[in-house]
Order: C-alpha cells, then structure tokens, then sequence
C-alpha cells in the first residue's frame, strides 16, 4: 500500500485535483488564444509553436499532468476522473464571464447536470473524511 | 461517418481510457516494484496517450469538434468501466449516478 495520503493542505490529494482541473481549463483558454491569433484554420497546429499563448497553455497542461499523477496515488481512479466534469463546467462560464461567449438555456441545463454529478460523487467522500 | 471513421474514434477513446489506467497502475505500484517496472508501465501510458492526440487531430480535421464531443461522454463510462475490471476498483451507486449525469450534461452542452 502507497503511504497514506496528507488530509489538509496544498499536499492533500483532493486539492492537487482541484488544482489539475483549473490548470486544465486554463490551459484550454490559453491555447484557444494562441491557435487563433497563429493557427488560422490549418489542419495540423504547429504553427501555434510560434505564439507565447500556446507555450503558456502547454506549461498549464503539464502541470495539470503533474498534479492529477500526484493525486492517483492517493484516489481512486473512478472517484478522481468522475470529479474532472467540473472542467466541462469551468470552460464555458470562463467563456461567458472573459471571452464574451453567449450560454443559451439548453448549455445551462448541461452544466447544471455535470455540477450535480460531480456533488454525488463528491458527497460520500466527504461523508468518510467526517468520520475519520 | 464510415465504419474506418468509427472505428478511429473507437480506437482514440480505448487509448484514452488505456493511458488512465497505466498512469493509475504505475502511480500505484508497491514500494518492492523496480525503477525499470514503474517506467515501463509509465511510458507505456505516454505512448498510447500520444497515440490518442495524433489521432484525435487526424479526426478534428475530417469532423466538427461539435460531432466528436460526445464520444467524452462515452469515454468517461468505458474509463469507469475499465478501472472495475483491470484495477478492480469498486464502483458504487453514486459513482454510477455521477458519471450518467456528467456523460449527460456533456451531451446537452455539446447539443446546445
């Protein structure tokens, strides 16, 4: 058996999660402003290789690997990827909130469905940390 | 979409998956393992991980992304699938009814 994961703190598995989701929703912002002020429209990116935005975006994915591969010694892979919905809900309201992008009723009903199964798989964990 | 098509997007979700469970696998092994096992196990997860990003541009290109979106949803229930059967994971109710409403909220924000 791995040894026992720290339960507070930076250290704590559940918060190097939390910190690979918003790298990972960041890095999808970065790159997203890198292709289009570089990429326009080839069919393989590496022109991006040119743009700062791009660099910036493949740093924020590398330490989102960093973090998440931290995180899979101590958590269940099933528990840990189920928690990564939260990056389908911080992408579009990043976009809405800094980029301007509209959310029309149909995407709001989506992201309010991905918050809740996140919350269910959440809850039980919370439940056994109250208990220990 | 053709069968070869279907069959590549098949392919690039099964790496995915595949990638998940040797990082899992050689983030787990026990203390005794070797260096050269963990590597072994790790690069294999690098290798097939980057298996799935060529394919998966070879797919942007011929597919709108809004299409292929969806196959994250299936990804994300073969991903659960595939830690019960090769990490012998436990899988409970809540994890079920999780990931059926994240697969689900996927598909309606990529349907809308």
């Amino acid at each position: 058996m791995p040894t026992p994961a720290p339960r507070t703190g930076f250290a704590s598995p559940y918060m190097q999660v939390a910190v690979s989701i918003l790298l990972s929703a960041t890095a999808q912002l970065l790159l997203k402003r890198g292709a289009d002020e570089s990429v326009h429209g080839a069919t393989l990116g590496f022109a991006g290789l040119g743009s700062a935005w791009v660099w910036l975006g493949i740093l924020a994915h590398i330490g989102s690997l960093t973090s998440w591969l931290y995180a899979l010694r101590f958590i269940a892979l099933n528990v840990a990827y189920n928690l990564t919905g939260l990056i389908q809900v911080l992408v579009p309201l990043s976009c809405w909130l800094l980029l301007g992008e509209k959310i029309n009723p149909l995407r709001w009903l989506g992201i309010t469905l991905v918050v809740l199964g996140v919350i269910v798989t959440a809850r039980p964990l919370v439940r056994v940390e109250q208990k220990l | 979409m053709s069968l070869a098509n279907l069959l590549l997007v098949l392919l690039s979700e099964i790496c995915a998956v595949a990638g998940q469970l040797f990082f899992k696998r050689a983030m787990t092994l026990p203390d005794s393992a070797t260096r050269a096992k963990f590597l072994a196990i790790f690069l294999a997860g690098i290798a097939v991980m980057a298996l799935n990003f060529f394919l998966w541009l070879g797919l942007l290109s011929k597919f709108n992304l809004s299409f292929l979106y969806p196959f994250d949803a299936l990804n994300r229930i073969l991903l659960l699938l595939g830690a019960s059967v090769f990490l012998r994971e436990k899988m409970t109710p809540s994890l079920w009814l999780g990931v059926l409403l994240i697969s689900g909220g996927v598909a309606l924000v990529v349907a809308s």
